[in-house]
């Protein structure tokens, strides 16, 4: 196992230098002045702009220059732990992305629990009762949700849940929450508010923050439940045919174990793989949901990346972001294993 | 039993929750002042920064020597002078070519230090030297050197082609400048000298807007400790390399992230592309503001954003025109209208389109498939599209009527406006008269086909376009006009190559002079001459430069006003651009803001008159 581990991580570099080279390779399709338009954002700003001015600048960007050229420049800065600098957030790539991803991650780690364990529960619950009402139900009710666009559905929760009750506002924290955490008193242990507003005993402030996730979890939740649902659904249906369901069943083994003990827990073995790919979908940042909420994450950021061409903050989130999955999926693998002893990584 | 109960606490909360939302009658956040917006603060360095959003908080952190009394933009009040120089207190001397201002006392920077008029020397001076491509320092170097940039000014006087030039590859200094060097640094240091109490500016020309540039509302003339900035690895005030200070990169300015001001607010945090947040400073001269805190949030989504203000957790929100009735009926909620903006939109013709490879002019050629490079170079053609614009339904569908249609590049509210000017009517047998005269008929004969771009997502560009292509095409089907919307890249990069027939500009006023609009539009030095084509700019030279230059010479008003009736008169009559609109501003917030009032030249909110109250 020891061994399998390692030669994934021997692996991981090579991944993260062939997605880099490919994103670099497409801004090949786009001229120098293109490119500037990640330094110059709108009509507004060519007030006072030369055409002279402008190749000035191309220059001290170095946006000229060939391509391998430009692309070395960076490896040997990010070898050096350097990013660049990001012109869309206003600051280094390295802290947009360590200042964002705490939001994230608090977001994807309380988004986990509701997404996926009720996602499964409804999943067993429509494989248990195959075709029947409460079946139909459930899947109709999941399907209206999985093709739901997430910003009609964000909009719908957010009016509801604050525009008309009041409750459950938008942002990451109150005004008054957000006073507290940017006290000098105030520690930063992890970024994530809930986390350090109990460690910091403010549990107001933890639960000011997690009020503040109530929206988005119920949005995300709802967009991914009949995934998880249709996986578990039909997996939970081809494990109660297996011969040792039916063995169990014969053996007279109550109808509740038979269904949580033995048919669920092989059942959840292909849930796994696409819920570690959820999980990282979720830290990858998810943009929509974000911008309703006004919620500062990831996503967000690399939504603004992407729009204004900087490349220095899309080549950094897309390191990232392979780094996450790549280290993800070797996650995915082995508790894979743990929970399929099946299956050997050798 | 378990689960009665569970559906019992579910009422009692829900109703609880209900019960408290319709109680919320009273003020929120009482001592905040919370403003909800799209913009995006680039810096917070009063010499780098020019655009509205990084000038919001330059206005209420730092002060100016004076600055607009009230709503007014031609009335002063002293700020950090004691006095605004007129030529009657005997301050302004030699025909308008010094100017005097005595120095406040008693005066604190925010982290303690005392103003001094070595500080307001050394601001302006490190404005000039810093000079950013494409920022604000223009404005002090053009009246006080008479060089609109230090580019020119190397140019001029070491007869270089360019400031780089001047350094070998490594940033050193090439041998035998230093004398040149030495001679720009000195004339920078005699343009602003402290004499006593006082600071003494010596320009090198008379220049009617200049107290309009100093005025609060510009963050290019804050005043910075000297001190602070030597302390933060600024300019140390001194001739020695002066010229490693200029043209910073944004995040290795010293002054970047960084404010110490003496206004009535203090920076807190600058939370980059989320919030800034603002304190008051309790020692401010002028007595402490009457809320604690200002905090102006980046809310991108206008649903999320409406719901902040319709529920008090914002006071004032950024409200995109098309979304105004959705919030008309709103309870608690002041929209003031009719706001008039100095900003004009404008869409100018390319005199010189290039051609090869270009995929907006069709053939290239006016064969009725495309259109040549020097096509809009034929007055009648640009007098036919002129007359080709349907004003009355462009502000009312776009603007919901809240615009005006200008009489000339001067927008209403400046010297030099003219409302009886003359101005350009939807007039489609008008339009077809001067078709018909283009390219000796050609154009009406064959027709013409090209296409016309805007950035995606700017709505009132697109419909601009639209219109005139419909309109173009009801006048003559062979007359064929495409509207698309691109990325602001494409367009930016399209643009700089002069590939665009066609393009929409706006501009807003520095400060509120008829020379800030003429110059960019009408002079052939002007910004988007460049983006016309030489023949636009032979035309700016040969009809407009003589007297954009002759107005500036001029200190009475009547006489000035006459020049400028003249050149838009001129403007009228070659027609270089379709004078689109002037905005009619609107500011929306809740009733309970008080204090609240309108100055076109404030980059944003004044955070020391607002206070929160119901009645």
């Amino acid at each position: 196992m020891i061994a399998y581990i390692l030669r994934r991580l021997l692996i991981l570099p090579f991944i993260l230098l062939g997605v880099t080279f490919l994103v670099f390779f497409m801004m090949q399709f786009l001229d120098p002045v293109q490119r500037l338009s990640a330094y110059i954002k709108s009509p507004e700003e060519l007030k006072n702009l030369t055409t002279e001015d402008l190749n000035r600048l191309i220059k001290r960007y170095g946006l000229d220059r060939p391509l391998a050229v430009q692309y070395f420049d960076w490896l040997k800065k990010v070898l050096k732990f350097d990013l660049g600098w990001s012109e869309v957030a206003h600051q280094p790539v390295k802290d947009a992305i360590l200042n964002r991803f705490p939001a994230t991650l608090e977001l994807a780690l309380f988004a986990v629990f509701p997404v996926i364990w009720i996602g499964i529960q409804l999943g067993v619950i429509s494989a248990v009762h195959r075709d029947r009402l409460l079946d139909q139900a459930i899947r109709v009710f999941a399907v209206v949700g999985w093709s739901m666009p997430s910003f009609v559905f964000g909009i719908l929760v957010l009016f509801l849940l604050y525009g008309v009750l009041g409750l459950f506002p938008p942002g990451r924290l109150s005004l008054w929450a957000q006073n507290i955490v940017s006290s000098p008193d105030f520690k930063a242990y992890t970024g994530l508010y809930v986390i350090d507003g109990l460690l910091n005993g403010e549990l107001s402030v933890a639960l000011d923050a997690l009020k503040h996730l109530v929206g988005p979890i119920i949005t995300l939740s709802y967009l991914w439940w009949a995934f998880i649902l249709r996986i578990t659904r039909s997996s939970m249906l081809e494990a109660l045919h297996k011969e040792y369901v039916v063995t169990a069943r014969a053996k007279g083994v109550p109808e509740k174990l038979v269904i949580h003990r033995h048919a669920k827990r092989n059942a959840l073995i292909p849930v796994v793989t696409v819920a570690g790919m959820m999980v990282l979908g979720l830290l990858g940042g998810v943009v929509i949901t974000e911008t309703i909420f006004d919620y500062p994450g990831i996503g967000r950021l690399a939504a603004s990346a992407a729009q204004q061409l900087d490349y220095p903050l899309i080549l950094g989130i897309t390191l990232f972001d392979a780094l996450l999955l790549v280290l993800g999926n070797l996650i995915v693998d082995i508790l894979y294993a743990i929970v399929d002893p099946r299956v050997r990584l050798e | 039993m378990k689960k009665f109960s569970l559906v019992k606490w579910f009422f009692v909360l829900s109703l609880t929750f209900i019960f408290s939302i319709n109680v919320f009658a009273e003020v929120k956040n009482p001592d905040t002042i919370i403003v909800a917006t799209i913009g995006d603060v680039h810096t917070l360095d009063p010499h780098f920064a020019y655009d509205t959003a990084s000038g919001e908080i330059i206005y209420n952190v730092y002060e100016n020597l004076i600055a607009y009394k009230g709503e007014s933009v031609t009335e002063f009040i002293p700020l950090l002078a004691t006095e605004v120089p007129t030529v009657e207190n005997g301050l302004i001397r030699d025909n308008g070519r010094t100017y005097i201002f005595p120095i406040r006392k008693g005066v604190k920077f925010h982290n303690g230090y005392e103003l001094t008029p070595e500080d307001v020397a050394y601001s302006f001076k490190r404005c000039m030297i810093l000079d950013r491509t494409g920022g604000p320092s223009w404005m002090i170097l053009d009246p006080l050197l008479g060089y609109e940039s230090l580019e020119d000014l190397v140019r001029d006087k070491a007869k270089v082609s360019s400031w780089g030039d001047l350094f070998t590859e490594d940033g050193k200094l090439k041998p035998g400048f230093e004398k040149v060097m030495r001679e720009i640094y000195d004339m920078i240091d005699k343009a602003v000298e402290v004499q006593g109490d006082k600071v003494v500016f010596r320009l090198a020309k008379p220049y009617p807007p200049f107290l309009n540039i100093l005025a609060q509302g510009a963050s290019w003339s804050a005043i910075l400790s000297k001190r602070w900035c030597i302390e933060q690895g600024d300019w140390p005030g001194t001739p020695e390399e002066w010229w490693k200070y200029r043209d910073p990169q944004r995040e290795k300015d010293p002054l970047y992230e960084r404010m110490n001001g003496t206004g009535p607010f203090k920076l807190v945090e600058w939370k980059k592309g989320e919030y800034v947040k603002l304190e008051r400073n309790e020692n401010y001269w002028r007595g402490p503001a009457k809320v604690k805190y200002v905090l102006i949030k980046k809310v991108d989504e206008w649903a999320t954003r409406r719901m902040l203000l319709e529920n008090g957790d914002a006071d004032a929100v950024y409200v995109p025109r098309q979304y105004l009735p959705q919030i008309e009926k709103m309870k608690g909620i002041r929209i003031i209208r009719g706001l008039p903006t100095l900003a004009i939109q404008a869409a100018l013709f390319n005199l010189n389109i290039k051609i090869e490879g270009n995929p907006y002019v069709g053939s290239g050629k006016l064969d009725g498939e495309g259109i040549p490079s020097d096509f809009f170079n034929d007055i009648h053609v640009r007098r036919g599209f002129c007359y080709l614009f349907d004003w009355d339904t462009y502000i009312k569908e776009v603007w919901n009527g809240e615009a005006l249609q200008p009489t000339g590049i001067v927008p209403k509210g400046l010297l030099g406006y003219n409302p009886d000017g003359p101005k350009y009517s939807f007039n489609m047998e008008k339009a077809k008269e001067e078709f018909m005269k283009a390219w000796n008929g050609e154009v009406w004969k064959k027709g013409f086909k090209f296409t016309i771009l805007y950035n995606a997502g700017n709505e009132e560009r697109k419909i601009a376009a639209e219109m005139l292509a419909r309109n173009a095409r009801k006048l003559n089907p062979k007359f064929r006009i495409e509207v698309r919307g691109v990325q602001w890249s494409t367009y930016l990069s399209d643009l700089t190559k002069g590939n665009l027939p066609l393009f929409i500009m706006g501009w807003l006023a520095d400060y509120p002079d008829p020379h800030n609009f003429v110059q960019p539009f009408l002079s052939s030095r002007g910004a988007f001459m460049a983006y016309q084509g030489k023949n636009a700019i032979e035309l700016a030279k040969r009809e407009f430069d003589p007297l954009i230059e002759k107005a500036m010479t001029i200190g009475d008003s009547k006489e000035r006003e006459k020049i400028y009736f003249e050149i838009q008169k001129k403007e009228h009559e070659y027609a270089p651009h379709i004078l689109l609109h002037q905005a009619m501003g609107v500011h929306v917030s809740r009733t309970w803001i008080k204090g609240w009032y309108y100055n076109p030249m404030r980059p944003g909110g004044d955070f020391y008159s607002l206070y929160k109250s119901e009645e």
